[in-house]
């Protein structure tokens, strides 16, 4: 049958005659087969994310917290509320809770009791204040550039090294590089410097928030040299940078990722169908949540849309149209082994199965 | 013993996909409720939803459209999307 290629390197679509693969065809290889076999058996995480405060110990620019409404929602620091929700989250089926803005870290007992009802899931935090080692969740600690920058758009100083402080050795720990606009280079320095300390890194891309002004957005070009500090990246720190060629694609795409995919979160799918759209949630700090703004960063402009998180979702909810041959399959497989080993204890990222960049299907690769 | 039709096969079949992808305890294919709601009552998803379409994908030569996951609520509407498909299916031959 006549059909695109949708997985070349030169994102070059041309027609010809290509095989049509079943999925047990594609699974035959071992290594796929082990893969899915390992990554299968957390589907059934399903996650929800919730304010922790409205407080942050540093102000940002471009922070997605201080955009909209949410941070005029008032603390509820009721420990018995907190602990009544999780409950009943749990009983509505969520699995996995992503504790986030203002700064989680300024409310540890809240986040040791979302703990003790959950055993899975994240911290977005600042790094600046150690979060207690017995609430096991993984911690995600923003980086947005070398301590000079972060001097400029953060208002804190030698940040890098207090954050390393607070987490080296720490299996928690995640740094999540933001590669603005403006900071692209800076993250080879940022990367040697974590590596010297064993600590694990992985990539965010700026995504503006609706109404930005500022000049973190990125450009094409920017786009395109983000991808390249990425792939240089994960070849020349394997053991400490957790991402995969087809991280680099999705998120450096000149479309978003609701463009390439399709957004699941109930933001952008009002439909209660099944899947995210029907059991997501984003509480603010009041334990209220509204559907037409839940999203996993409420507040950015959807079609500039390339964040880290919002892809360990939407990306990984594409399997199906991924299976259309092993190449494609194998890049959406390293996709979520790198997305699970960033947001569960205990899980750990094998080699990527793929070392080449594939196209998202029915797209090109930029 | 009188003779399956063709959607008893399909459902059955269906069924059994369930069973087996999904690790369903405690439950035969001849007792799996065709008309349970899958989401609301055995809480599968769209993630366990893609792992059955693609086994049945595989199975039947067919195309399971991803717009269309949002019908396919129990396992007799799959069945039925199934059979349609094959039905199609054999008319586009057929021409």
């Amino acid at each position: 049958m006549m059909s695109r290629i949708s997985g070349n390197q030169t994102g070059k679509e041309t027609n010809s005659f290509r095989k049509e693969w079943k999925f047990s065809e594609i699974l035959a290889e071992r290594g796929v087969r082990e893969r899915w076999e390992k990554v299968r058996k957390y589907f059934f995480l399903r996650e929800s994310t919730y304010d922790m405060s409205n407080r942050c110990n540093i102000r940002c620019e471009g922070c997605y917290y201080y955009e909209g409404d949410k941070q005029f929602a008032a603390e509820n620091k009721n420990p018995d509320s907190w602990r009544r929700l999780m409950q009943a989250e749990k009983a509505r089926g969520i699995t996995y809770v992503v504790l986030a803005g203002a700064e989680p870290s300024l409310a540890p007992d809240l986040c040791r009791i979302c703990f003790k009802e959950f055993p899975l899931g994240s911290i977005a935090t600042n790094g600046l204040k150690a979060i207690p080692a017995d609430i096991n969740f993984k911690i995600h600690i923003s980086v947005w550039g070398n301590d000079d920058t972060s001097a400029r758009v953060r208002s804190a100083k030698n940040m890098l090294i207090r954050q390393i402080e607070n987490y080296r050795g720490d299996p928690r720990a995640v740094f999540v590089y933001t590669f603005t606009s403006n900071n692209i280079d800076q993250v080879h320095e940022v990367a040697a410097i974590l590596a010297e300390h064993g600590c694990k890194l992985t990539f965010n891309v700026f995504s503006a928030p609706v109404g930005y002004r500022g000049d973190l957005r990125h450009t094409p070009e920017t786009l395109g040299e983000t991808r390249k500090a990425m792939m240089d990246l994960l070849t020349a720190y394997p053991g400490n940078v957790l991402f995969s060629p087809y991280n680099a694609v999705a998120h450096t795409h000149r479309k978003g990722l609701h463009d390439l995919y399709g957004c699941s979160y109930p933001r952008r799918n009002a439909s209660t169908d099944i899947g995210l759209g029907r059991s997501f949630r984003q509480y603010r700090t009041d334990l209220n949540w509204d559907r037409a703004a839940a999203c996993c960063v409420p507040d950015t402009d959807c079609d500039d849309c390339r964040h880290y998180a919002a892809g360990s979702a939407v990306v990984t909810a594409r399997m199906f149209r991924h299976a259309g041959d092993p190449q494609t399959f194998k890049s959406w497989l390293d996709y979520v082994d790198t997305y699970l080993s960033v947001w569960v204890m205990d899980y750990h990222k094998g080699a990527n199965l793929s070392d080449r960049m594939a196209a998202p299907p029915e797209n090109e690769i930029f | 013993m009188p003779m399956k039709t063709n959607i008893e096969e399909i459902i059955l079949h269906v069924a059994r996909v369930m069973i087996d992808e999904l690790k369903l305890e405690d439950i035969t294919p001849e007792g799996f409720d065709p008309d349970i709601d899958l989401v609301d009552e055995i809480g599968i998803d769209s993630m366990d939803l893609a792992t059955v379409a693609l086994v049945l994908r595989d199975h039947y030569a067919i195309r399971i459209e991803e717009d269309d996951y949002p019908k396919l609520t129990n396992v007799r509407l799959i069945a039925e999307y199934i059979e349609q498909k094959l039905s199609e299916k054999s008319v586009a031959a057929a021409n």
